[in-house]
């Protein structure tokens, strides 16, 4: 969509924080997986409505802007409602224990992540490829008035990618909640990473980005076991890396 | 930005009145006012690097607060091992921040626009982390503590310390205003004109034989040197220097100053570091979800008030 | 300058925009290139300018190979270049337009201070007057009717004062006054200036071109003397219809 969201790790960390209140409330976590990434996807299709729709041609500065006062917007509702602590929820029941896989023990839970991830990955590659959902977007966001002729409701479909990537957020923040700690910071260091994904797989491409968090994720796993104070740093080497090597990320296009 | 003469007389007027109203703040202001000038000071200094790669350059980094960082992190390291003198403090702040920017520099730019912004905010999150984790440097999220203020090694005749009420806000008065006119200078240059059509329009600068890229990373490392300025101020303002100097939303609230100031005019980003600052401080001292209305105030400027405050004074 | 492109093939996936086509043109020559849309013409500019990479083949500009310099590079061997598309500096007044491309001819990007520029100064209006745009000196660029912007377009290439230029389309959407200008103009340059036009206009290119290059499909069909390729019979098929 040619947007920059900084908000979207706002997002994230919200889904995170509505599984951890419907656990709290209701013990359920399979409910918190259907209610976040709904909540969230109303969320997001709000905030285009309202805001981001407005800004589009003013460039990606304005974008960056509007979006940075609403990370600081959500993580300070946030924290007025959940405290600055660390929070944190419970697999979900069945979940919790060990698997023992090709001779290594796995958790189980990491094992339901890894199955989402795969299982997200395959329907949003199906969706692009044989929905054309990429060329509507890349000809709307090229040519708007072409996009018109051809019959194509851009506002709509604008507000329906936002809401579902806000939705998909939202959903990643749910499984994470888990997993990860919970706490108002968690906007940030999942953003960083998914931008770092993207800059590494290559804007504008789905295969891409899943390459990307693969390498990365490799990377981060790797990086860990060898000097845990750096792990980060091994990350980044990497992006230089592809930088380096394919300015425009393993799979982008060229500009 | 092309005035008349009647229009860069008010504008010169305007100029010296602000730098002397500035100046009389440790006279009258309570002390807990000119310490919130002093970071905003500090912070104009810093926006106005930012300002020379945003306005000038056309590059929009989110990444900038690392060089402010480095600069801080580096004055602090020499400070704490007993080396004095104001000059060389902030000189090693520069050097540091300029030689950090080199390797993200040749890298970022090799792109531009959002893809940009989003390296840079990646590298700049890359240094807090290190910040962050190489404790045995930087001693982690504890920060380092007890900087001491140097003194004006060459100066001593004037038997003045930085301690003093209003001093160290004096010589951050100075420092700010050699930086706007350097960069005014920069600015007005063949090679700030020249960074002027690389903003314009890069290929055709490319077609007419310039090399771009060495430009925008000339322009980079040199914004870069004058955030490691301010950054070296800021250690030695505060007596400390933690990660937080480095955290993405200084970068951001950088941005923000530039853009609610009026990019591309070096004295809109001082007014809007000085709104910034006083909105942040401001409201953090009586209110306790001072960010929600930060954030919301940044909202309502960016959908109300796009040209930012010189681009009001400018219509009107 | 002379310059010369040896076996150039560009592909775009699937396409090959220019397929083997070979160019040369000698100092002080005024080439013309023609052919229907899509020939790829603006591509074989792009390549010899340095802005595509060609797949296969050689590019070499005053006798030397230039194949891997980047186009600024190019530039200063002194080469200039126009666009199809009017690529100018819409902010700034077609005055700073001009000295930006003077300041690049005199390398003088890297001074850090401002100074007298009465040198710069005084050239900046000697080109706006020879290029008949002096009235329009302080006018912001992006603010000219479609005729101004690509008669700037122009001056701004020739303000570099290049010994090879490249033209891609100069009179497109012109008045018929504003053409002979331009006209006059290109003529008028110094005859050891090397000039490749990319044209539509017909007229415009049997009165300026020594020799003629036609391109279809990315394909060089013919090249030669305005009047062989005018009695060229494949040509009058894709391109000339009968002229
Ligand atoms: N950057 C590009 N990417 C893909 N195809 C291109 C690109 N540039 C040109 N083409 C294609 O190459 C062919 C030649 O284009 P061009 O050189 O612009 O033709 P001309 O200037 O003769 O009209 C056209 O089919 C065009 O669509
Ligand atoms: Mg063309």
């Amino acid at each position: 969509m040619d947007v920059l969201n900084l908000a979207h790790g706002s997002f994230y960390m919200v889904g995170a924080y509505i599984a951890y209140s419907v656990v709290v409330a209701t013990n359920s976590f399979w409910l918190a997986l259907l209610v976040a990434p709904v909540l969230l996807a109303l969320l997001g299709a709000a905030l285009e409505v309202v805001f981001f729709r407005r800004l589009y041609r003013h460039g990606h500065l304005a974008q960056v802007l509007l979006t940075f006062g609403f990370t600081l917007v959500f993580v300070d509702l946030i924290r007025s409602q959940f405290g600055p602590t660390t929070r944190s929820i419970a697999p979900p029941p069945g979940l919790g224990g060990a698997v023992e896989l090709f001779g290594a023990t796995f958790s189980a839970y990491s094992l339901f992540i890894l199955g989402v991830a795969i299982g997200v990955g395959a329907l949003l590659l199906l969706g692009w490829r044989f929905l054309r959902v990429g060329a509507v977007l890349r000809a709307g966001v090229e040519d708007k008035e072409m996009a018109g002729l051809l019959g194509i409701n851009l506002p709509t479909v604008f507000t329906l990618t936002f809401a579902f990537g806000a939705g998909l957020a939202g959903l990643a923040g749910v499984v994470a909640a888990p997993e990860f700690a919970i706490y108002p910071g968690m906007d940030a260091s999942v953003l960083i990473l998914a931008l770092v994904v993207v800059v590494v797989g290559g804007l504008g491409s789905i295969e891409g980005a899943i390459v990307g968090s693969a390498l990365i994720g490799l990377g981060y796993v790797i990086g860990t076991s060898l000097f845990p104070q750096f792990a980060i740093g091994l990350i980044f080497a990497v992006m230089a890396a592809v930088l380096i090597v394919r300015p425009s990320g393993l799979l982008g296009r060229r500009s | 930005m092309t005035l008349g003469r009647a229009a860069s007389a008010r504008y010169a007027a305007f100029l010296g009145t602000l730098a002397i109203g500035l100046a009389t703040i440790p006279l009258w202001a309570p002390r807990f006012w000119i310490y919130i000038a002093t970071q905003a000071l500090i912070f104009a200094i810093f926006a106005m690097s930012l300002d020379l790669l945003l306005g000038y350059a056309g590059l929009p980094s989110l990444g900038h607060a690392a060089f402010f960082g480095v600069g801080a992190y580096a004055c602090a390291l020499l400070a704490l091992r007993q080396v004095d003198g104001l000059f060389p403090l902030l000189l090693v702040g520069a050097v540091a921040a300029a030689i950090v920017a080199v390797p993200i520099g040749a890298l970022s730019l090799r792109t531009t626009g959002i893809y940009f912004l989003m390296l840079t905010l990646a590298f700049g999150q890359m240094l807090w982390g290190l910040a962050v984790n190489w404790v045995s440097l930087t001693r982690g999220t504890d920060g380092l503590i007890g900087i001491p203020r140097p003194t004006l090694v060459g100066l001593d005749a004037f038997e003045i310390s930085l301690y003093e009420r209003g001093a160290f806000f004096i010589l951050c008065l100075i420092v700010a205003i050699v930086t706007f006119a350097l960069l005014q200078m920069l600015a007005r240059s063949p090679f700030g004109k020249t960074l002027e059509g690389i903003r314009e329009n890069e290929r055709r600068m490319r077609a007419l034989g310039f090399p771009t890229v060495r430009y925008r990373f000339a322009a980079f490392v040199t914004a870069a040197a004058v955030a490691g300025i301010a950054g070296a101020l800021a250690a030695m303002s505060n007596g400390y220097a933690t990660p937080d100097l480095l955290y993405w939303t200084v970068s951001g609230l950088a941005l923000v100053a530039v853009v609610v100031g009026g990019a591309r005019s070096l004295i809109g980003p001082v007014l809007g570091a000085f709104v910034v600052l006083f909105a942040q401080l401001g409201l953090s001292t009586y209110l306790e979800r001072w960010e929600l209305i930060l954030g919301a105030i940044f909202i309502a400027f960016v959908l109300f008030v796009p040209g930012g405050l010189v681009g009001l004074v400018r219509r009107a | 300058m002379d310059l010369s492109a040896v076996g150039l093939t560009v592909r775009f996936g699937a396409l090959a925009a220019l397929n083997r086509v070979d160019l040369e043109v000698a100092a002080g020559e005024r080439r013309a290139v023609i052919g229907p849309n899509g020939a790829g013409k603006t591509t074989l500019l792009n390549v010899i300018a340095g802005e595509h990479r060609p797949t296969e083949g050689s590019v070499r500009l005053g006798g030397r190979d230039a194949t891997p310099l980047p186009p600024w590079r190019r530039a200063r061997l002194g080469l200039g270049r126009t666009f199809q598309r009017s690529t100018l500096f819409s902010q700034l007044t077609v005055a700073d337009n001009i000295a930006l491309a003077v300041r690049a001819r005199n390398r003088s990007g890297w001074r850090f201070w401002p100074g007298s520029e009465d040198g710069l100064n005084q050239e900046v209006s000697r080109r706006l007057e020879a290029g008949g745009i002096e009235h329009l000196a302080r006018r912001p660029a992006g603010r000219l009717g479609h005729g101004e912007r690509r008669i700037l377009e122009v001056e701004l290439a020739l303000a570099a004062s290049p010994s090879a230029l490249l033209l891609d389309e100069p009179m497109a959407g012109l008045s018929g006054d504003e053409r002979q200008k331009t006209l006059e103009r290109l003529r008028s340059l110094p005859k050891e200036v090397t000039v490749v036009i990319v044209e539509h206009d017909i007229d415009a290119v049997f009165a300026l071109a020594e020799r003629i290059t036609v391109l279809d499909h990315g394909v060089k069909i013919a090249d030669g003397t305005p009047t062989e390729v005018r009695a060229n019979a494949r040509v009058q098929e894709v391109y000339l219809g009968g002229l």
